[in-house]
């Protein structure tokens, strides 16, 4: 039996592990970037914003641990109360409204020979790109209730006016959702258009063929075919206006009185108008757990991501 | 070393949250001391929202009659800062140890933020040595004083004054001496009867806007939102009683509710001579009137509010932007010396209203020959300092507290109904202190 060679071991065995060692920290190098902003600019920034709401602080100085104290006042807190009212009737409006709207419109932009589609759609989708500010200014002299275009309108037209449209909470309220309606219906629009546009026109034939009528390719092809980007839109606006800010803080600044405060401009308030920063937080914590709630209900009700 | 994802995946969280407590625990540290800069030239670095101020101080110190004679040779390097977000950058500069500014404007409604925890006393230079010796000269103070101690000085009185049209007033039989704001109540109920016109303005748009022009008349009637001990004191029969006129006035037509007194429907109701007159501070003649109504130069005149059959004064405060020095800054020393010969001297007062028409804060300023010369044109050539004078020495004091902001959207709602009349001026009161007294410990 002959022995082994020295030199044939000597060159392997430290080769090998150094191989190996570099074969398994490898993929990990590659992925590491992404975790380390993901811990950076996520984990961070969420275990602070946690440990913020256990405490008092007002921005200097020391946070002073209160435990859940915060949690237990926001319970007790009828502006918080009425922040969450307020934003669950936006998201209720944009979800009802606003998403069967963008729906309607889109497929009336995509009918067989419709002119002026481009101009349409670029009329659609110019208020998503116009400035908040800008639309609030405009806003607010068309709803103003003593010199806006809206009242003299319907003055001149129906001999009714007078409305006081941003200083009354319930009409406040409306203009806020009528102003989320104008802003992000063409947005929307875009999304379905989309998805119309890559429903195969051979399962509309087909449907017709079998003695489908309007109504009902709409229900059994269109809609069954639009449920991933339906699904995508739906999540993406319930996200979104639960979070609603720039709309009521720059229209009527939650006004008049909480009338149309919403839970982003309550931590808004709490953190950068009254220096409450762990009050700020713990809202702001009780907000990210309602959105993440409804994402994930939303998610699961839309079927997104589920295997086909 | 084996290393598997979740090993990974465990790892950069401790580090994020090592990080994390790594980044307060900083925070909490105090700065390490700076050399203070005694003489020699001084470039301040200055944070406004006002381009106005940046041009004063810019000019200012340069100025030999104003500088002169300092130990220090004076720039300025000016930031431009949104007024909220000026608090909150001085707060998040501080605790994260990076440079701040030598001087800071604050806008009178942000300053209350800066009166919770300490917050002034840890930024801000005191600058009760400064304003001690002037006494009851210097006007304007209680708002930024925080436990007796003055950490801003007010750059501009903001007296609230009664802006009219003389030609409307002329025209409609108003007199220009009416005595009382009952009197004035009754000719306006008959001017809105008969022309449309309104003699008054009231704010119903956002809560800070209808709060303001509530405390307005508040503070003239001789009410006021906090004691001098910053507890609150808006429950009181001059608040009632203010609010009934406001509601009366809306009643009736004499006051227009508008819901920005600085926007499109204001200037409409100027434009169109529906309001013909408001009682609005003395930098509302050039935001207010001068921009929305150029072409009615000459036509408008100031004089004293008229008073409350029962008491107060002939004058309000409403607004305003006081300056901070920041402590432990190496040109602390340098900045402090700059705002007070800006600020608190004849000549500093002198220059800063010609240079963007800040009213004196010094009271006895009002009835130097160089202020009671001066003629404005846009209220035809009226000796506007005859006015302010009267008003200035009649001035109420406003002070602030803490719960300034909460107490401000506690009102705005409540303020609002009693307005309109959809509730009694007392309940309304009774109703936004409640609210306040959930959110605010005493």
């Amino acid at each position: 039996m002959t022995k082994p060679s020295p030199t044939t071991d000597a060159l392997r065995t430290p080769g090998i592990p150094r191989r190996r060692d570099q074969r398994q920290w490898a993929p990990y190098l590659f992925i590491s970037p992404f975790f380390l902003l993901f811990t950076v600019f996520m984990v961070v920034p969420v275990g602070a914003g946690i440990y913020l709401s256990l405490t008092d602080w007002a921005g200097l100085g020391s946070p002073e641990y209160v435990g859940l104290a915060n949690y237990s006042r926001l319970l007790r807190d009828a502006s918080f109360g009425a922040a969450l009212a307020n934003t669950a009737f936006y998201t209720v409006f944009a979800m009802v409204v606003v998403l069967p709207l963008a729906l309607l419109i889109a497929l009336a932009l995509d009918a067989k020979g419709l002119r002026l589609r481009d101009f349409f759609r670029l009329t659609y989708f110019m208020p998503v790109v116009l400035s908040p500010i800008v639309i609030a200014l405009i806003f607010g002299l068309v709803f103003d209730g003593e010199y806006g275009l809206l009242n003299a309108t319907l003055e001149a037209l129906f001999g009714v006016g007078g409305v006081s449209w941003l200083t009354d909470p319930w009409w406040a309220r409306v203009v806020v959702v009528v102003l989320v309606l104008w802003r992000w219906t063409g947005y929307l629009t875009i999304f379905f258009l989309a998805g119309l546009q890559n429903i195969p026109r051979e399962l509309h034939e087909a449907a017709e063929l079998d003695g489908a009528g309007v109504v009902r390719r709409f229900f059994a092809v269109t809609v069954p075919q639009l449920k991933p980007v339906t699904a995508f839109i739906a999540v993406t606006m319930l996200v979104n206006t639960a979070q609603i800010f720039e709309e009521p803080f720059l229209l009527t600044q939650g006004g008049p009185g909480e009338a149309t405060l919403s839970v982003s401009m309550f931590v808004y308030r709490a953190g950068f108008q009254r220096q409450e920063l762990g009050y700020a937080a713990a809202a702001g914590v009780v907000m990210f757990v309602i959105v993440f709630v409804l994402g994930r209900l939303g998610t699961r009700a839309f079927g997104v991501g589920r295997n086909r | 070393m084996d290393l598997n994802r979740r090993d990974l995946l465990r790892l950069l969280g401790v580090a994020g949250l090592g990080a994390a407590g790594g980044g307060i625990l900083s925070g909490c540290s105090t700065a390490t001391a700076v050399a203070p800069v005694r003489s020699g030239a001084a470039s301040l670095g200055l944070w406004t929202h006002d381009p106005g101020y940046a041009s004063y101080f810019t000019q200012a110190a340069t100025d030999a009659a104003v500088v002169g004679g300092s130990a220090w040779t004076f720039g300025v390097d000016v930031t431009s800062v949104a007024p909220a977000d000026i608090v909150s950058r001085l707060v998040t500069q501080a605790v994260a140890q990076r440079p701040l500014p030598d001087l800071a404007g604050l806008v009178i409604d942000q300053f209350p933020r800066v009166m919770r925890a300490g917050i002034a006393e840890n930024l801000f230079v005191d600058l009760t040595a400064l304003t001690a010796p002037l006494g009851d000269r210097l006007l304007k103070t209680q708002p930024y004083t925080v436990d007796g101690k003055v950490y801003a000085l007010e750059s501009d009185n903001s007296i609230s004054v009664m802006f009219y049209r003389a030609d409307l007033f002329d025209e409609l039989g108003i007199p220009a001496d009416v005595g009382t704001w009952e009197e004035l109540l009754e000719i306006g109920a008959e001017v809105a009867a008969d022309t449309g016109q309104a003699i008054g303005m009231v704010a119903n748009g956002d809560n800070g806007s209808i709060v303001n022009g509530f405390t307005q008349l508040l503070l003239q009637r001789g009410g006021n939102l906090y004691d001098a001990e910053g507890n609150l004191a808006v429950l009181s029969d001059e608040a009632v009683e203010v609010l009934e006129l406001m509601a009366e006035g809306v009643r009736t037509g004499a006051f227009v509710a508008l819901a920005d007194p600085y926007g499109g429907a204001a200037a409409a109701a100027l434009k169109g001579s529906r309001l013909v007159a408001t009682v609005m501070p003395n930098w509302y003649e050039v935001y207010g009137l001068q921009a929305n109504a150029p072409d009615q130069e000459g036509l408008w005149r100031a004089r004293t509010i008229p008073r409350f059959a029962g008491g107060g004064h002939v004058a309000s405060t409403m607004g305003g932007t006081a300056f901070a020095v920041l402590k432990d800054q190496p040109l602390t020393d340098a900045a402090t010396d700059f705002l007070h010969r800006s600020y608190l001297t004849e000549e500093g007062q002198l220059a800063r209203y010609f240079a963007g028409a800040y009213m004196p804060t010094l009271v006895d300023l009002y009835d130097a020959p160089e202020f009671q010369e001066i003629t404005d044109p846009y209220l035809g050539g009226q000796r506007v300092f005859e006015v302010f004078s009267a008003a200035a020495a009649d001035m109420p004091l406003f002070y602030q507290s803490a719960g300034a902001s909460v107490l401000r959207d506690s009102l705005g709602g409540p303020v609002l109904r009693a307005i309109t009349g959809q509730v009694g001026a007392e309940e309304a009161l009774r109703a936004g202190v409640r609210t306040y007294e959930r959110q605010v410990q005493p």
